[in-house]
């Protein structure tokens, strides 16, 4: 099974639920970790929130991006301009 | 997030995008916040001094009694909590990012060496990666000024000074930045520099 076949199995199976309760678990180490660095500015807190509190952050919204990719998958589109109406027998 | 994590709604349309508040929204507004409060705060001596390595630094630089050039400088307003930025950082076009990266260097070397020192090895072990630059007390003391060029050393050694021969902060001139981490000797080009150099002749003498 190549790679993108893999990501399909996964948008298709995945549960959105689950997925996003790790966005925000994520979301919310995220922001503990970048809020840190306001209350106290040592290098530590600084570092951590630049680097690491920001690529937890990333992740989570990551995670939230993939649940509406799997929403868009399985939504199904109208069309947007009305069927055209049958043309009167007589013309 | 909070809220969906304890009473987990549906994930409909409304939720989602309550939820891209919570998710996206908030953290990127907390990220930029965060990015510029964090640059700025590494601008900051408490930034500087949260290593223990640098206590001895931070403590002669607030030293009201200090007579070292970074003491005197450290009670100016314009350099005041942000003094070792000021003179360390380096000015020019790229100098922002290079003062960053020099900093990175200055974590990886802390991360991986310098933590484990205490604080007498630090004097010992812990110098500067580059020879100070003129050019950082240049930002202020243009060296153009009448003054300024009144006084005999300064106006024979002008071309020294500003190619970094000699440097304004030795032994010689006007004593290191931080001299209780140096061992006092003046070294010898610089003490031959400055014997050549005759104090000016006083008026009417």
């Amino acid at each position: 099974m190549n790679a993108r076949a893999k990501i399909e199995k996964f948008l298709d199976t995945a549960s959105r639920s689950r997925l996003m309760v790790y966005a925000c678990v994520l979301g919310l180490i995220a922001l503990a970790l970048m809020s840190w660095s306001l209350f106290d500015q040592g290098w530590i807190p600084v570092m951590m929130a630049m680097s690491v509190g920001q690529g937890i952050g990333t992740l989570s919204f990551a995670l939230f991006l993939v649940i509406v990719i799997i929403d868009l998958r399985q939504a199904e589109f109208r069309p947007s301009l009305p069927p055209e109406r049958p043309k009167p027998k007589g013309d | 997030m909070l809220y969906y994590l304890v009473k987990r709604p549906p994930l409909d349309a409304a939720g989602k995008s309550v939820m891209l508040l919570g998710v996206g929204v908030l953290p990127i507004m907390v990220a930029m916040i965060g990015n510029l409060e964090g640059f700025a705060a590494t601008e900051r001596q408490g930034f500087c001094g949260s290593c223990h390595t640098m206590d001895m630094w931070i403590e002669d630089a607030n030293d009201p009694s200090s007579e070292s050039l970074a003491a005197i400088h450290s009670r100016t307003h314009k350099f005041g909590g942000e003094s070792c930025y000021v003179c360390h950082k380096d000015y020019g076009m790229f100098g922002y990012a290079m003062t960053k990266l020099g900093g990175m260097g200055h974590v990886y070397k802390f991360v991986s060496e310098w933590m484990w020192y205490d604080r007498d090895e630090v004097i010992e072990k812990i110098h500067i990666a580059r020879p100070f630059k003129n050019d950082n007390c240049m930002q202020c003391h243009s060296t153009t000024g009448k003054v300024w060029n009144e006084v005999a050393d300064h106006n024979g050694l002008l071309d020294d000074l500003r190619t970094d021969q000699t440097s304004c902060a030795s032994a010689g001139c006007h004593g290191y930045a931080h001299p209780f981490s140096k061992s006092g000797e003046e070294t010898p080009s610089e003490a031959a520099a400055h014997s050549a150099l005759q104090a000016p002749a006083p008026e009417g003498g």
